[in-house]
Protein backbone atom coordinates (compact mmCIF):
# COMPACT_ATOMS: atom_id res chain seq x y z
CA UNK A 1 0.00 0.00 0.00
CA UNK A 2 1.01 3.62 -0.34
CA UNK A 3 2.95 4.99 2.60
CA UNK A 4 4.94 8.18 2.89
CA UNK A 5 8.56 7.45 2.19
CA UNK A 6 10.74 8.29 5.11
CA UNK A 7 14.01 7.17 3.57
CA UNK A 8 17.16 9.05 4.46
CA UNK A 9 18.20 11.39 1.70
CA UNK A 10 20.93 9.82 -0.38
CA UNK A 11 23.96 12.05 -0.89
CA UNK A 12 24.09 13.34 -4.45
CA UNK A 13 27.46 11.74 -5.09
CA UNK A 14 26.06 8.26 -4.39
CA UNK A 15 22.80 8.52 -6.27
CA UNK A 16 24.08 7.84 -9.75
CA UNK A 17 26.00 4.72 -8.78
CA UNK A 18 22.95 3.18 -7.10
CA UNK A 19 20.94 3.23 -10.28
CA UNK A 20 19.62 -0.23 -11.13
CA UNK A 21 19.26 -1.58 -14.67
CA UNK A 22 16.09 0.17 -15.71
CA UNK A 23 12.67 -1.40 -16.01
CA UNK A 24 10.72 0.31 -18.76
CA UNK A 25 9.08 3.31 -17.19
CA UNK A 26 8.43 6.97 -17.79
CA UNK A 27 11.47 9.00 -16.74
CA UNK A 28 11.20 10.46 -13.23
CA UNK A 29 12.19 13.83 -14.61
CA UNK A 30 9.24 13.81 -17.02
CA UNK A 31 6.79 12.71 -14.32
CA UNK A 32 8.11 15.48 -12.11
CA UNK A 33 7.78 18.06 -14.86
CA UNK A 34 4.22 17.11 -15.81
CA UNK A 35 2.98 16.69 -12.24
CA UNK A 36 4.54 19.95 -11.05
CA UNK A 37 3.08 21.74 -14.02
CA UNK A 38 -0.44 20.63 -13.14
CA UNK A 39 0.07 21.01 -9.38
CA UNK A 40 1.03 24.70 -9.71
CA UNK A 41 2.53 24.67 -6.20
CA UNK A 42 5.75 23.16 -4.85
CA UNK A 43 5.88 19.40 -4.60
CA UNK A 44 8.02 17.66 -1.98
CA UNK A 45 10.49 15.13 -3.33
CA UNK A 46 8.90 12.33 -1.29
CA UNK A 47 5.54 13.23 -2.78
CA UNK A 48 7.01 12.80 -6.27
CA UNK A 49 8.17 9.31 -5.30
CA UNK A 50 4.53 8.50 -4.53
CA UNK A 51 3.50 9.91 -7.91
CA UNK A 52 6.03 7.64 -9.59
CA UNK A 53 4.60 4.64 -7.77
CA UNK A 54 1.09 5.65 -8.80
CA UNK A 55 2.27 5.98 -12.40
CA UNK A 56 3.58 2.43 -12.42
CA UNK A 57 0.27 1.12 -11.13
CA UNK A 58 -1.57 3.29 -13.59
CA UNK A 59 0.20 1.75 -16.57
CA UNK A 60 -0.27 -1.75 -15.23
CA UNK A 61 -4.00 -1.22 -14.94
CA UNK A 62 -4.14 0.59 -18.28
CA UNK A 63 -2.49 -2.40 -19.98
CA UNK A 64 -4.96 -4.79 -18.36
CA UNK A 65 -7.92 -2.71 -19.42
CA UNK A 66 -6.78 -2.16 -22.99
CA UNK A 67 -6.18 -5.87 -23.35
CA UNK A 68 -9.62 -6.66 -21.98
CA UNK A 69 -11.34 -4.22 -24.35
CA UNK A 70 -9.51 -5.31 -27.47
CA UNK A 71 -9.88 -9.00 -26.60
CA UNK A 72 -13.55 -8.47 -26.06
CA UNK A 73 -13.76 -7.08 -29.59
CA UNK A 74 -11.76 -10.05 -30.89
CA UNK A 75 -8.63 -8.03 -31.71
CA UNK A 76 -4.99 -8.09 -30.76
CA UNK A 77 -4.44 -4.46 -31.62
CA UNK A 78 -5.63 -1.61 -29.46
CA UNK A 79 -7.84 0.74 -31.43
CA UNK A 80 -9.03 4.24 -30.72
CA UNK A 81 -12.41 2.87 -29.72
CA UNK A 82 -10.75 0.94 -26.86
CA UNK A 83 -9.00 4.07 -25.74
CA UNK A 84 -12.26 5.97 -25.80
CA UNK A 85 -13.99 3.31 -23.70
CA UNK A 86 -11.14 3.60 -21.23
CA UNK A 87 -11.32 7.38 -20.98
CA UNK A 88 -15.09 7.18 -20.69
CA UNK A 89 -14.83 4.74 -17.82
CA UNK A 90 -12.39 7.08 -16.11
CA UNK A 91 -14.97 9.81 -16.46
CA UNK A 92 -12.69 11.87 -18.70
CA UNK A 93 -14.66 11.50 -21.91
CA UNK A 94 -18.30 12.40 -21.39
CA UNK A 95 -21.13 13.64 -23.58
CA UNK A 96 -20.04 17.18 -22.75
CA UNK A 97 -16.34 16.42 -23.14
CA UNK A 98 -15.88 14.43 -26.34
CA UNK A 99 -12.61 12.71 -27.17
CA UNK A 100 -11.45 15.26 -29.74
CA UNK A 101 -11.86 18.14 -27.29
CA UNK A 102 -9.72 16.29 -24.76
CA UNK A 103 -7.11 15.76 -27.43
CA UNK A 104 -7.21 19.39 -28.56
CA UNK A 105 -6.75 20.65 -25.05
CA UNK A 106 -4.02 18.34 -23.93
CA UNK A 107 -1.80 17.29 -26.77
CA UNK A 108 0.68 19.21 -28.91
CA UNK A 109 -0.32 20.04 -32.46
CA UNK A 110 1.62 17.28 -34.21
CA UNK A 111 -0.25 14.62 -32.24
CA UNK A 112 -3.56 16.37 -32.59
CA UNK A 113 -3.20 16.21 -36.34
CA UNK A 114 -2.73 12.45 -36.11
CA UNK A 115 -5.52 11.76 -33.68
CA UNK A 116 -8.35 14.14 -34.34
CA UNK A 117 -9.66 12.78 -37.65
CA UNK A 118 -9.89 9.41 -35.96
CA UNK A 119 -11.39 10.63 -32.74
CA UNK A 120 -14.04 12.55 -34.64
CA UNK A 121 -14.93 9.68 -36.91
CA UNK A 122 -16.10 7.72 -33.89
CA UNK A 123 -18.55 10.42 -32.88
CA UNK A 124 -22.03 10.66 -34.21
CA UNK A 125 -22.14 14.41 -33.96
CA UNK A 126 -19.17 16.38 -35.16
CA UNK A 127 -19.43 20.00 -34.10
CA UNK A 128 -17.83 22.10 -36.82
CA UNK A 129 -16.74 25.63 -36.14
CA UNK B 1 -5.33 25.80 -23.26
CA UNK B 2 -2.90 27.51 -20.96
CA UNK B 3 -0.33 24.80 -21.34
CA UNK B 4 2.33 27.05 -22.78
CA UNK B 5 5.73 26.46 -21.34
CA UNK B 6 5.42 22.75 -20.83
CA UNK B 7 6.77 20.53 -23.51
CA UNK B 8 4.29 17.77 -23.98
CA UNK B 9 6.16 15.50 -26.31
CA UNK B 10 5.26 11.93 -25.54
CA UNK B 11 7.99 9.40 -24.76
CA UNK B 12 6.38 7.17 -27.35
CA UNK B 13 8.93 4.36 -27.40
CA UNK B 14 8.83 4.21 -23.62
CA UNK B 15 5.05 4.02 -23.52
CA UNK B 16 5.11 1.15 -26.00
CA UNK B 17 7.78 -0.60 -23.94
CA UNK B 18 5.76 -0.24 -20.74
CA UNK B 19 2.68 -1.78 -22.33
CA UNK B 20 4.79 -4.54 -23.89
CA UNK B 21 6.21 -5.32 -20.45
CA UNK B 22 2.72 -5.82 -19.01
CA UNK B 23 1.08 -7.31 -22.09
CA UNK B 24 3.60 -8.75 -24.56
CA UNK B 25 0.86 -9.88 -26.96
CA UNK B 26 -0.96 -6.58 -27.14
CA UNK B 27 -0.28 -4.28 -30.10
CA UNK B 28 -0.62 -0.57 -30.35
CA UNK B 29 -1.15 0.67 -33.87
CA UNK B 30 1.72 2.55 -35.47
CA UNK B 31 1.36 6.07 -36.76
CA UNK B 32 1.41 5.01 -40.39
CA UNK B 33 -1.37 2.61 -39.69
CA UNK B 34 -3.18 5.32 -37.84
CA UNK B 35 -3.16 7.58 -40.87
CA UNK B 36 -4.11 4.97 -43.41
CA UNK B 37 -6.98 3.41 -41.54
CA UNK B 38 -8.78 6.57 -40.62
CA UNK B 39 -12.13 4.89 -40.63
CA UNK B 40 -11.37 2.45 -37.86
CA UNK B 41 -8.44 4.14 -36.32
CA UNK B 42 -5.68 2.49 -34.35
CA UNK B 43 -4.73 3.91 -31.00
CA UNK B 44 -1.07 4.81 -30.97
CA UNK B 45 1.21 5.71 -28.10
CA UNK B 46 -0.06 9.31 -28.37
CA UNK B 47 -3.42 8.34 -27.01
CA UNK B 48 -1.78 6.40 -24.20
CA UNK B 49 0.17 9.57 -23.49
CA UNK B 50 -3.06 11.54 -23.45
CA UNK B 51 -4.61 9.29 -20.82
CA UNK B 52 -1.40 9.44 -18.81
CA UNK B 53 -1.37 13.25 -18.90
CA UNK B 54 -4.98 13.36 -17.78
CA UNK B 55 -4.23 10.92 -14.99
CA UNK B 56 -1.39 13.10 -13.68
CA UNK B 57 -3.58 16.17 -14.11
CA UNK B 58 -6.28 14.68 -11.93
CA UNK B 59 -3.83 13.40 -9.34
CA UNK B 60 -2.09 16.79 -9.15
CA UNK B 61 -5.33 18.75 -8.79
CA UNK B 62 -6.58 16.44 -6.10
CA UNK B 63 -3.24 16.59 -4.24
CA UNK B 64 -3.20 20.38 -4.44
CA UNK B 65 -6.71 20.58 -3.02
CA UNK B 66 -5.56 18.40 -0.12
CA UNK B 67 -2.54 20.64 0.47
CA UNK B 68 -4.78 23.74 0.53
CA UNK B 69 -7.17 22.12 2.98
CA UNK B 70 -4.16 21.28 5.10
CA UNK B 71 -3.01 24.93 4.86
CA UNK B 72 0.21 23.69 3.33
CA UNK B 73 2.03 25.60 0.60
CA UNK B 74 3.71 22.46 -0.62
CA UNK B 75 2.35 19.10 -1.74
CA UNK B 76 3.48 16.47 0.74
CA UNK B 77 3.41 12.68 0.38
CA UNK B 78 0.24 12.37 2.49
CA UNK B 79 -1.59 14.78 0.16
CA UNK B 80 -0.63 12.65 -2.79
CA UNK B 81 -1.61 9.41 -1.08
CA UNK B 82 -5.00 10.82 -0.15
CA UNK B 83 -5.42 12.02 -3.74
CA UNK B 84 -4.57 8.56 -5.06
CA UNK B 85 -7.21 7.07 -2.77
CA UNK B 86 -9.86 9.48 -4.00
CA UNK B 87 -9.36 8.49 -7.61
CA UNK B 88 -9.38 4.85 -6.62
CA UNK B 89 -12.85 4.40 -8.05
CA UNK B 90 -11.29 4.61 -11.49
CA UNK B 91 -9.62 1.34 -10.50
CA UNK B 92 -6.26 2.79 -11.22
CA UNK B 93 -4.74 2.53 -7.77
Amino acid sequence: SLQPLRAKPIPKSLRASQRKPREPGVASSLIKKIFSHYAKIKVARDALKIVEKCTERYFKQLSNDLEAYSKHAGRKTVEMADMEVLLRRQGLVTDKMPMHVLIERNLPLEYRKLLIPIAESGNKVIPRK
Amino acid sequence: GGEAGMKRTAPRATLRRIIRKHKPELRLAANADLLVRRGRGGAGAESVHLSFLLFLHRLAEEARTNAFEDKSKIIKPEHTIAAAKVIKHFEYL
